[in-house]
């Protein structure tokens, strides 16, 4: 089992793990991590960064559970956000931490937590797999492209 | 990149990519642009994306781009194609996540002099009416059975509700309902994602606009949709919402998964697709139909919101009446003569709109600039597949579109041209700048010159609210 906390604090970082690139109509994010864990992990924090949440007046934290099984890795991280999208849009809330109690080529385990937003400043409408590529790159770090349908 | 060698001049607004350019293409692939107009079209992935098309199994004539094509994800923005229903396939990246989004234009019998003192009220009343519905607390709560009704019903639903008068309803594409829809067939979570968002905005592109008929250019075509010079109109944009989001997410990851069982193999997942009559094409048409419907009732529901924001305003109900609905994202089952013999085929519009012979076609210019009101010709039938352009087209990417204007100088800018902007955040302003968009009357003229749609009026903005 591995255990890796990703604590999503955005903009206090000096090297971001993830950039927005050109689209003409959506966004498109590079994003790369040494584990997959990290990959992940950052992919999620940079959907929620163009989602700009904005915070409700509750304290309460929230937490949330994902699992799934996909036919590969490049598909498992686009089902992923797209999973934690749903949940964005049905309960209001938006994440700020993830541990991966299990991560594999095509199957996860994942435990969100966050808190209760009043509204989001950008609309996704879906994670595509239009360009989506995950794989290792010379310097050994796990990347892709995502491009967001906004 | 395309360079303009590559492509064979048919005439002065129609280009092909021949079958021989790739070796997967099954037909060719047509651009519908002026030669100024390509070069910009050919910056981007676009033209990539529509040879893409032109693999997928079934495909009929030609993958199509309107003169509004840009880059999309799968299937490029702007996009028509079709496919054999017997052997051809159905893909919900052919239609897109914004299933049924679409437009419609209301009329009044208001001047838009009689109305110039009201415009900030009117512009701050439908932004409070409308929720953009991207947070707490926004449109109408639908659930259970009672949202099942609605995604089988459409506009037809609203009209037993009492949100929808017989007349609004005769004035909708397919009368505002898609038979054939089965709610089973859609997800609870995109049920979930729908249930309180009938009647709101969503963010981007979408919109709701209150204009005016700055221009008549055909006065039979505009006398017959009850149009005439200086007359109030509402323009109303968006679709789905996420309900529909989710339909094509869902769907998507159930082609990927299926597709190698049916021995389709694509350049790029986005195209996931299956054979139309196999069991998962049939079930995500339905699906499919369930978002359009919902789309068309929230396009509906709007419409009252609209008319409630007017009658606060007048202090009295002002007479809102539908000139037509359109969609631009759909899939449907149409039929074209095809080396020389009728065949059904399923069309795939993609930010592309009907444009039947005498049907109101709604072309939505950029934010600030003019839109059209056409009627589709009977050339559309040989040439497009019954389609044309959905609005201008977007040329320049959101980050681009915000380095070159502040929310400042844009909202300035609109000001000085007369225009109020009611908008919920000042980046979703910056990113519909009108710079970040071709020039609508260029997009028009191609298609009218092609002569698939005829001019018959053009829209000027007053008031634009955004979520």
């Amino acid at each position: 089992m591995i255990l890796n906390f990703i604590h999503l604090q955005w903009k206090n970082t000096n090297n971001m793990p993830y950039c927005f690139r050109e689209h003409t109509a959506d966004i498109r994010m590079n994003v790369e991590g040494k584990t997959l864990n990290e990959l992940f992990g950052d992919a999620l924090l940079g959907m929620i960064e163009i989602m700009t949440p904005i915070k409700s007046r509750s304290t309460a934290i929230v937490k949330r559970e994902i699992e799934i099984e996909s036919a590969d890795t490049t598909a498992l991280l686009v089902d992923f956000l797209n999973e934690a999208l749903a949940m964005m849009s049905t309960e209001h809330e938006a994440y700020t931490k993830v541990v991966f109690q299990a991560l594999s080529e095509r199957s996860l385990k994942a435990e969100l937590e966050g808190y209760n937003i009043e509204s989001f400043g950008e609309d996704i409408k879906a994670v595509t797999y239009h360009e989506a590529n995950v794989k290792k790159n010379n310097d050994g770090q796990w990347t892709t492209t995502i491009v967001f349908d906004i | 990149m395309f360079e303009l060698s590559q492509f064979k001049k048919i005439n002065s607004t129609l280009w092909e990519i021949p079958k021989s350019f790739r070796s997967d293409m099954r037909v060719p692939a047509r651009v519908y642009a002026s030669e100024k107009m390509l070069n910009e079209i050919v910056r981007d992935k676009s033209l990539e994306q529509l040879v893409n098309v032109a693999t997928l199994p079934g495909i009929q004539k030609w993958a199509l781009a309107m003169p509004d094509a840009h880059e999309g994800y799968g299937f490029p923005i702007g996009g028509v194609a079709a496919f054999d229903t017997k052997d051809g396939i159905i893909s919900p990246g052919g239609i897109g996540y914004d299933i049924n989004c679409g437009v419609r234009l209301l009329r009044t019998n208001l001047n838009k002099n009689d109305a110039a003192l009201h415009l900030n009220d009117l512009g701050q009343s439908i932004f409070a009416e409308v929720p953009s519905g991207l947070g707490r607390g926004g449109g109408l709560v639908v659930k259970g059975t009672d949202l099942d009704k609605i995604l089988v019903g459409g506009a037809q639903r609203m009209l037993e509700l009492g949100y929808a008068s017989a007349d609004d309803v005769a004035h909708i594409e397919s009368n505002g309902v898609l038979a054939g829809a089965d709610s089973a067939f859609v997800s609870a979570r995109a049920k979930a994602r729908g249930q309180d968002q009938l009647g709101t905005m969503g963010a981007g592109n979408h919109f709701i606009e209150v204009g005016y008929v700055e221009k008549i250019f055909d006065k039979d075509g505009a006398e017959k949709l009850n149009l005439f010079e200086n007359q109030l109109t509402v323009l109303i944009h968006t679709g789905s919402r996420g309900l529909g989001h989710q339909v094509a997410t869902d769907y998507l990851r159930i082609m990927n998964r299926v597709m190698p069982s049916y021995g389709i193999k694509l350049p790029d997942r986005e195209l996931a697709c299956a054979p139309f009559f196999s069991a998962e094409g049939q079930q995500y048409f339905s699906a499919m139909k369930a978002a359009a419907n919902f789309a068309w009732a929230n396009r509906q529901f709007i419409t009252f919101e609209v008319r409630r924001a007017f009658e606060r305003v007048w202090k009295e109900a002002i007479e809102l009446l539908v000139v037509y609905d359109v969609a631009h994202n759909i899939a449907k089952i149409e039929q074209y003569e095809i080396d020389g013999a009728k065949k059904e085929v399923i069309v795939h519009r993609k930010g592309a709109t009907r444009a039947f012979a005498d049907q109101p076609v709604l072309i939505p210019g950029s934010m600030g600039t003019a839109s059209y009101v056409l009627l589709g010709r009977e050339a559309s039938l040989t040439e497009s597949f019954g389609s044309t352009c959905h609005g201008a087209g977007r040329r320049m990417s959101r980050a681009q579109a915000k380095k070159q204007v502040t929310a400042a100088a844009l909202r300035e800018d609109l000001y000085e041209k007369g225009i109020i902007v009611n908008v919920g955040s000042k980046s979703g302003l910056t990113e519909e700048a009108p710079l970040a968009y071709k020039d609508v009357d260029d997009v028009v003229n191609v298609i009218c010159d092609v002569g698939i749609a005829k001019k018959i009026a053009r829209l000027h903005p007053l008031v634009v609210i955004k979520g």
